[in-house]
């Protein structure tokens, strides 16, 4: 999958497929203080990024790097110290709580290292959460949470508690909650971290589909070689600022 | 919304059930006591209410002298004599019956048996009116002479009814004359008309409700027993009265009959007060409600102690669920929405505390007026209004959810970032 990226704000991205838009994500010049203690931790110090819609997307990093900071920015879970961040031409800094919350709640799902499933819950219930919020009818989220749950393979486990899952069926079960709202973004933190190498693999399969089926624009931060070969990019990031972008064509 | 909040709160306390129950127990013991204190306070109340309204009636008065009766003033202490015409009182408008008690002590002699000489001393004599000897049984008890005897008749002039011991100690039986000395030379022959019944010490009580001392002249075993006319010829108009008891017409305000009554005597020198049910109700329900202001006040200690037992509880739980509060955030969850799901948490802890303790509450004090019944020989009502127990009931949610409010506020306003970065 060919594309053509360019730095700068307000380029005009052409996709192969000759679809015409802004990027779908566009940080420039963000920076990130942190009060930690009585220092000053500076965890983005002018990062440039650009997402457009339907890309995978790997950002990896020593520790320490800013991946998690560039991660809750561009899940809409923090707002840059400076500099401009957007999504679908929205600055962040522009909203207020309720909107961020409102904005992250309809665009974004979360997947997470350790899955963070609720463990009262089970399987459905947990791809429910996020349509309760939304204020989704009972039946309409039944319905859609079993639906999401047979695309990742879970079918006959719809009643399962998290504790009577595998590792690697309750990141699918992850995968279904951030899926639960239909968000342009799934924003995975080391999806693949806490798998065997097998389950691993699934997860990763299971992202690569939901982008060529549905289209879904995939950011996975990782340390798992096996991540960057499904993603188009691989962004290097050290000290807060992107040292490399490599494309996997 | 708020089913779906109910049942992610419902889950998250039944997950720690140990945790949940030891708060559950924390909120329920507090409650039980105010339930149980409350309910017996106000069965107690009612109890005495009764009691008092039974003796009383809806159309009964009573007339002590001034300053005997009220909450400051003991049982005759500072007690004031006063006089009553009987006659006037029956005058005023709405009395329909009046009696009175007086007592002195007089000067009796015995009957005269054959060359002998008669027994005679100083005895209680004691005035009664024909009225108070049927009409008043609930305040005076059962009246009873022994057979061959009679009660005193309104027709009755110079005639006498003998305490049981006196009987023997004059040697008089019905139908014999004793003659009594009142003051200034006066003295009556009197035609001995009953002996009274000698009380049964063992069922005293279930005849002898309420007054007791002058009250229930059937216990006065020593004492001389003449109608109140004839006591007035004796020591003419009585300044020695003890009670007086008025029954009202039919349709008359006994408030206001007595207020009449009262004035009206004053009016005439007579320092007198009258009680209607409402004024001994007043002083009861002032009494019963201090002491349960009191115990209340103790049942409330109880309740706060729980209230921190739930707020230490969702402070953990708060704690505890950081990274789930982040999650929750992070996939959409409002501020107001964990703020409610926290707060039906707290308040579900409460409201269990509350049923339990409404039962345990409710139970305690069956029992408790079941121990009072025993040892006082009343039936003492339960009072278990369903106003009480939804009081109850909405109370001890709204206690949970109170004390809830502060760590689910806290739960509310964590930042995403730090929530889902807390290990």
């Amino acid at each position: 999958m060919g594309y053509h990226a360019e730095d700068g704000a307000n380029n005009v991205l052409v996709h192969s497929s000759g679809e015409i838009g802004m990027p779908l994500l566009n940080l420039n010049g963000v920076t990130k203080d942190y009060q930690l203690g009585k220092t000053v931790v500076r965890a983005l110090r002018g990062l440039d990024l650009h997402i457009d819609k339907g890309e995978i997307v790997a950002i990896m990093g020593p520790s320490g790097s800013g991946k998690s900071t560039l991660m809750h920015i561009l899940g809409c879970v923090d707002t840059p110290t400076a500099g401009e961040a957007s999504i679908e031409g929205t600055q962040i800094a522009s909203l207020n709580e309720r909107q961020l919350v409102a904005l992250r709640g309809r665009k974004i799902g979360f997947v997470f290292q350790t899955f963070n499933l609720m463990q009262t819950l089970s399987a459905q219930q947990n791809v429910e959460l996020p349509m309760i919020f939304q204020g989704i009818k009972k039946k309409e989220r039944a319905r859609r949470a079993k639906e999401l749950l047979a695309k990742v393979g879970l079918a006959d486990r719809v009643d399962h508690r998290p504790n009577e899952l595998s590792g690697g069926e309750r990141q699918r079960v992850a995968v279904a909650r951030a899926l639960a709202n239909d968000p342009e973004i799934l924003l995975a933190d080391e999806p693949t971290g806490n798998l065997d190498s097998e389950s691993g693999g699934t997860i990763l399969e299971l992202l690569k589909k939901l982008r060529e089926e549905d289209g879904k624009t995939v950011i996975i931060v990782t340390h798992d070689p096996d991540a960057t070969a499904i993603a188009d990019r691989t962004i290097r990031l050290r000290d807060g600022r992107v040292v490399e972008e490599v494309l996997d064509a | 919304m708020l089913k779906d909040f109910l049942m992610l709160a419902a889950r998250s306390i039944t997950h720690r059930k140990m945790r949940s129950w030891l708060t559950v127990i924390g909120v329920f013991i507090g409650i039980t006591a105010v339930v149980a204190l409350i309910s017996i306070g106000l069965g107690l109340d009612q109890t005495i209410k009764q009691q008092v309204a039974g003796i009383f009636g809806v159309d009964t008065f009573v007339l002590v002298p001034k300053g005997s009766f009220g909450p400051q003033n003991h049982a005759g202490a500072n007690t004031e004599e006063y006089a009553l015409d009987l006659q006037y009182l029956k005058s005023i408008p709405g009395v329909k019956v009046a009696a009175a008690v007086r007592q002195r002590t007089g000067f009796v002699q015995g009957p005269t048996k054959g060359d002998g000489p008669s027994t005679q001393g100083f005895l209680p004599v004691m005035g009664l009116s024909p009225e108070l000897m049927n009409e008043f049984e609930s305040f005076t008890g059962k009246i009873e002479v022994q057979p061959g005897g009679r009660l005193f008749t309104e027709a009755d002039e110079d005639v006498a009814i003998l305490g049981a011991d006196t009987s023997e100690r004059l040697g008089a039986k019905v139908g014999d004359t004793i003659l009594v000395a009142g003051d200034d030379k006066k003295e009556l022959n009197l035609a001995v008309v009953g002996i009274m019944q000698p009380d049964d010490e063992g069922k005293s009580s279930d005849t002898n409700r309420g007054f007791s001392a002058g009250m229930n002249p059937g216990q006065g075993k020593d004492t001389i027993y003449v109608p109140y006319d004839t006591m007035n010829l004796l020591w003419g108009a009585g300044n020695d009265v003890l009670v007086t008891l008025v029954r009202t017409q039919p349709g008359d305000d006994v408030d206001e009959v007595a207020d009449r009554a009262e004035k009206a005597l004053r009016a005439r020198g007579s320092e007198v007060s009258s009680i209607t049910y409402s004024d001994i109700s007043d002083a009861i329900g002032t009494m019963t409600s201090t002491v349960s202001a009191f115990l209340a006040g103790i049942a409330g200690i109880a309740l706060l102690v729980g209230g921190v037992g739930v707020m230490n509880t969702m402070f953990t739980s708060v704690l505890e669920r950081t990274k789930e509060i982040g999650v929750m955030k992070a996939v959409g969850a409002r501020n107001s929405h964990i703020l409610t799901i926290f707060l039906i948490e707290s308040g579900l802890m409460g409201l269990v505390g509350g049923m339990v303790g409404t039962l345990l509450g409710l139970g305690l004090s069956l029992v408790a007026s079941k121990f009072i019944g025993r040892f006082f020989g009343v039936h003492m009502a339960i009072v278990a209004s369903p106003a009480l127990i939804l009081i109850t009931l909405a109370g001890s949610f709204s206690l949970g959810a109170f004390a809830g409010l502060w760590p689910a506020w806290r739960a509310s306003k964590l930042p995403v970032v730090d929530a889902l970065r807390y290990e």
